[in-house]
């Protein structure tokens, strides 16, 4: 089970976040009464790209976004999808958010061999805005994890089943709230798609990419939605489950030996989970514009942080 | 083999180093190399054979003792490698310079006192060698003379006062129980009051604060750490400070004893709390100080204080999780930190004293074995995975959120946030970018630093991939203080809530990159280009200053500068102050007419008189 897991893990990933892409592409369009590009249109670009010629400004400029993608196609691994985690209990949460600094990582390392200054600046603005929201997502992860005394998120989807999503748990409603306030900044949209901004750093970090290099800057970023949605669902939206329910009608789909298609419709719930938040970002991302990064620091220093402060005080004086 | 012996090659050899320099200099950087390398193998000999205590002098009525367990054999082991590699890089780095024969005695001397120190059995000899390394290390700090002095000043000052704190605790323990021999006073501290303890912890809290740099004892590193010759840097922050760490273990956990440590007050007012707290806020404000810091030797020295602050955190909290971490944390940043200096030393000297991260940059294409040191030693600052800073890291935060500290373990993440800032405006600003016209003909660094670059790298790599190894010897010295034993495998723990295991993370990362690159392979070949050829969006490329380094994270500066000022330090200074205005005004009564002084006696003589006649104390 394990293996397979492992073998159709990243493509499903893969597929799922690249669908995210093509669909966000369609949404704006429709938002903005245009016809918009087909779906498919990101697999299109990504085999075109492939095919082009590019340039290399050395060594590290291809070895970073391969460590980038790499990492990302890590950290997949260990998130659980539905019922299912290939690699579990080998650090648990932690290692999770350890293996994540491997993505801005790799980028940044590439971008800076790239020597352009519309690169550096755009690096420079994805790790502030990296620390501006991982100020919030600290206290929330903690809250979650002191609430479900473990570091393991294959038992904090476990539990969930059991007690209910954390989201809708008293306890943890404002860290949940909090998050949600965060989400956009942490998938890099509008109004925080200021790591890119077109029109005043054309693109950023991927100014100098080309062919190959932006192929797969692309798949990573495909990778990177993909994550930043199912670490959301797995915490606080009960991974692939939906109440106790489905939980008794698991065990007896699972007891008459249909196991595989208990593993299907778990993963399948958890899709949707993941299109439901998605679509909410791509709607915020069509209304608002951009802002500056100073702005984008204070609004997260405030609010979400009040607001997951608060929650991990609350689940500091219940679990005490 | 014997200790004592073990000690008298370590000084005489100090000493022999710097007669055989008279004579000529290529005899005695070989000798200074050869004895380091020979006290690695002789403590790595001492392995699994803790010796007790050896009777070696004695002084006025007290017994000197040398002795060497676990914990000493770990620190010592420590200090051996980091001291070998640091004279190895100091061959190249000290080539042009003056007085070096001084400078190997002083670095040879720091070493054996650091060896004396965890060798130690009692506190008399503790103490003796404290201060052969204190001012050893005043004269390594101040030899760059100019503002060197300074920085060397403000160190000395600072390390009397911790001495003295030391000593009037050593004082009162031989008032109490007539000795100082460790393993007797542990017996004795077993029953003894709630008050006596906790004015013993905060004396040695001092001294050893000092030492370790602990918030608000600080102020002296960041001078010190960039003044001082780079190789003796990466000692000084790598191993010296670590002094304190060994200080702390030795007094919280084997002198006054588990027991009492963790009992010493109740809850969030407990004093291991209070100290775990001073390390939660010795990692946060330190690690954003360095990320506004423009000399890379200078952001360097206040990332030391804020990994120091994760290794107390680690040792003050009190599991044996906690102190496992914190003390493979010490060992790791002994490796991370001693290389990064290296790093920046080498770029020093070939850029001839260039430290300023604004002028520097592209020098990976002119240092490529240099930028993997860096990059390998900022993967193990940071603690990304598969290197050793992450494990440490890893049982610290482990031990944290699940013993019911989410605050303090939130400290000690958002630090390593603040980490990544700093560390990759570090590589940026150095190794990346466009490469200056004026440095086109630089030259890679020479092999004697390229060496220990390499050693470091492979160490943190190895110990990362397999964390097992120093864990299992950290398991013993953490049982030896009473904690109940981990389930310590090759690589990682083992464990119900939440096991580590880096060999999945490894084999994860390998198959992963070796599949990307495959497809990365597949794509069409690219074209190298030159630096100058980006896009610029239309715009004329200029020649030279296309470079984004200054103020790298401006808009972050210009949020968290003003909360960011250095009030301990601000406060230090003040105090210096009113000393000084206090000084001249004493000056002031010596007025040289016989008279005033007259008066002042008659003065004195009136106020003897008058207390005397009030309360008739004589």
């Amino acid at each position: 089970m394990n293996i397979i897991g492992i073998i159709l893990f990243p493509p499903i990933a893969f597929i799922i976040g690249i669908f995210f892409i093509g669909l966000s592409r369609r949404i704006m369009a429709r938002i903005q009464w245009r016809y918009g590009p087909p779906i498919t249109q990101p697999i299109i670009d990504i085999v075109k790209l492939f095919n082009q010629s590019s340039v290399s400004h050395g060594i590290i400029f291809g070895l970073g976004i391969i460590l980038s993608l790499a990492g990302s196609i890590v950290v997949v691994l260990f998130l659980p999808l539905g019922k299912i985690c290939p690699i579990s209990n080998s650090g648990g949460l932690l290692v999770i958010l350890y293996l994540m600094i491997l993505m801005p990582l790799g980028a940044a390392l590439s971008g800076g061999e790239a020597a352009n200054p519309n690169t550096s600046i755009g690096i420079s603005r994805k790790l502030i805005l990296a620390l501006g929201y991982e100020v919030p997502l600290l206290l929330i992860l903690l809250a979650v994890m002191t609430y479900y005394k473990t570091i393991s998120i294959v038992e904090i989807v476990t539990m969930q089943q059991s007690v209910g999503w954390s989201l809708i748990s008293l306890p943890l409603l404002l860290s949940g709230i909090a998050y949600l306030f965060i989400l956009p900044a942490i998938l890099g949209v509008r109004p925080f798609e200021l790591i890119q901004a077109p029109q005043e750093i054309s693109s950023g970090p991927i100014v100098e990419y080309g062919g190959k290099f932006l192929a797969l800057a692309t798949i990573q970023h495909a990778f990177g939605l993909f994550i930043g949605v199912a670490l959301f669902v797995n915490l606080f939206l009960g991974g692939g489950g939906i109440g106790s329910i489905s939980t008794q009608l698991g065990s007896i789909l699972t007891s008459a030996g249909l196991g595989c298609i208990v593993s299907f419709l778990t993963g399948l719930i958890f899709f949707l989970k993941m299109l439901v938040v998605f679509v909410i970002c791509i709607f915020i991302n069509a209304v608002y514009p951009r802002l500056r990064i100073e702005q984008a620091v204070k609004y997260l220093w405030k609010w979400p942080t009040m607001l997951a402060f608060a929650g991990l005080v609350i689940v500091f004086i219940i679990r005490r | 083999m014997s200790l004592e012996l073990l000690l008298i090659i370590a000084f005489s050899s100090a000493f022999i180093t710097y007669l055989l320099g008279k004579l000529s200099h290529r005899l005695r950087d070989f000798f200074a190399v050869f004895v380091s390398c020979a006290l690695v193998v002789i403590i790595a000999l001492f392995y699994g054979k803790p010796v007790g205590n050896t009777f070696y002098l004695s002084f006025l009525d007290l017994s000197l003792f040398l002795r060497l367990n676990t914990l000493s054999w770990f620190f010592a082991i420590t200090i051996a490698v980091v001291g070998v590699l640091s004279i190895i890089f100091s061959l190249s780095y000290m080539k042009r310079k003056e007085r070096t024969d001084f400078y190997y005695l002083m670095m040879l001397l720091v070493n054996a006192g650091m060896l004396g120190i965890v060798l130690s059995g009692d506190l008399v000899s503790f103490y003796i060698f404290w201060e052969v390394i204190s001012w050893s290390t005043f004269l390594l700090i101040s030899y760059n003379q100019g503002s060197a002095l300074a920085a060397g000043m403000k160190y000395i000052i600072m390390s009397v006062v911790g001495s003295v704190a030391m000593l009037i605790g050593m004082l009162s323990l031989y008032a109490s129980y007539g000795t100082l021999t460790i393993s007797e006073l542990a017996v004795h501290t077993s029953s003894t009051s709630f008050g006596y303890i906790l004015f013993l912890l905060i004396l040695f809290f001092v001294t050893f604060g000092i030492k370790n740099a602990v918030l608000p004892f600080h102020s002296w590193l960041p001078l010190a750490h960039s003044e001082a010759p780079s190789p003796f840097s990466a000692v000084l922050s790598g191993i010296l400070i670590k002094m304190g760490t060994y200080g702390f273990l030795l007094v919280m956990y084997v002198i006054i004893g588990l027991k009492n440590f963790l009992t010493l007050g109740q809850g969030l007012l407990s004093f291991h709390y209070i100290l775990s707290v001073f390390g939660a806020i010795t990692i946060i404000i330190p690690t954003f100080i360095a990320v506004i810091q423009d000399d890379a030797k200078r952001l360097l020295a206040w990332s030391t204080i804020g990994q120091v602050g994760y290794i107390i955190l680690g040792i003050a909290f009190g599991t044996s999780l906690s102190i496992a971490g914190g003390i493979l944390h010490f060992f790791n940043h002994a490796a991370f930190k001693a290389l990064l200096f290296m790093v920046v030393g080498a770029v020093e000297y070939r850029t001839r004293g260039v430290r300023d991260l604004n002028s520097l940059g592209g020098l990976i294409k002119k240092m490529p074995i240099t930028f993997i040191g860096a990059l390998v030693g900022v993967c193990g600052l940071i603690g990304v995975p598969l290197t050793n800073g992450f494990v440490s890291k890893w049982l610290i935060y482990k031990a944290l959120i699940l013993e019911g500290s989410p605050f303090l373990a939130f400290a000690a993440l958002i630090g390593t946030w603040g980490t990544i800032l700093y560390s990759y405006k570090l590589i940026h600003n150095i190794f990346l970018g466009q490469l200056p016209d004026k440095y086109k003909d630089i030259k890679k660094a020479p092999f004697s630093m390229q060496f220990p670059i390499i050693i470091f790298s492979l160490i943190i790599i190895l110990f990362g991939i397999l964390p097992g190894i120093p864990l299992k010897i950290i398991n013993t010295i953490v049982t030896s203080f009473g904690f109940e034993s981990l389930n310590v495998t090759l690589w990682g723990i083992a464990s119900e809530t939440g096991a580590l295991n880096t060999i999945n993370i490894f084999a994860a990362i390998i198959i992963a990159g070796i599949l990307v690159w495959l497809i990365f392979k597949a794509g069409r070949k690219s074209v190298s280009v030159a630096q100058d050829d980006n896009y610029a969006a239309g715009a004329y490329v200029p020649h030279d200053k296309y470079h984004y380094t200054v103020n790298f994270y401006n808009p972050l500066y210009r949020m968290i500068s003003p909360f960011l000022r250095d009030f301990v330090d601000e406060f230090y200074t003040k105090l210096a102050g009113w000393g000084r205005n206090l000084s001249s005004a004493v000056r002031r009564i010596y007025t040289g007419y016989v008279g005033d002084y007259v008066i002042y006696i008659m003065l004195f003589m009136a106020l003897l008189i008058f207390i005397q006649l009030k309360w008739s104390i004589w």
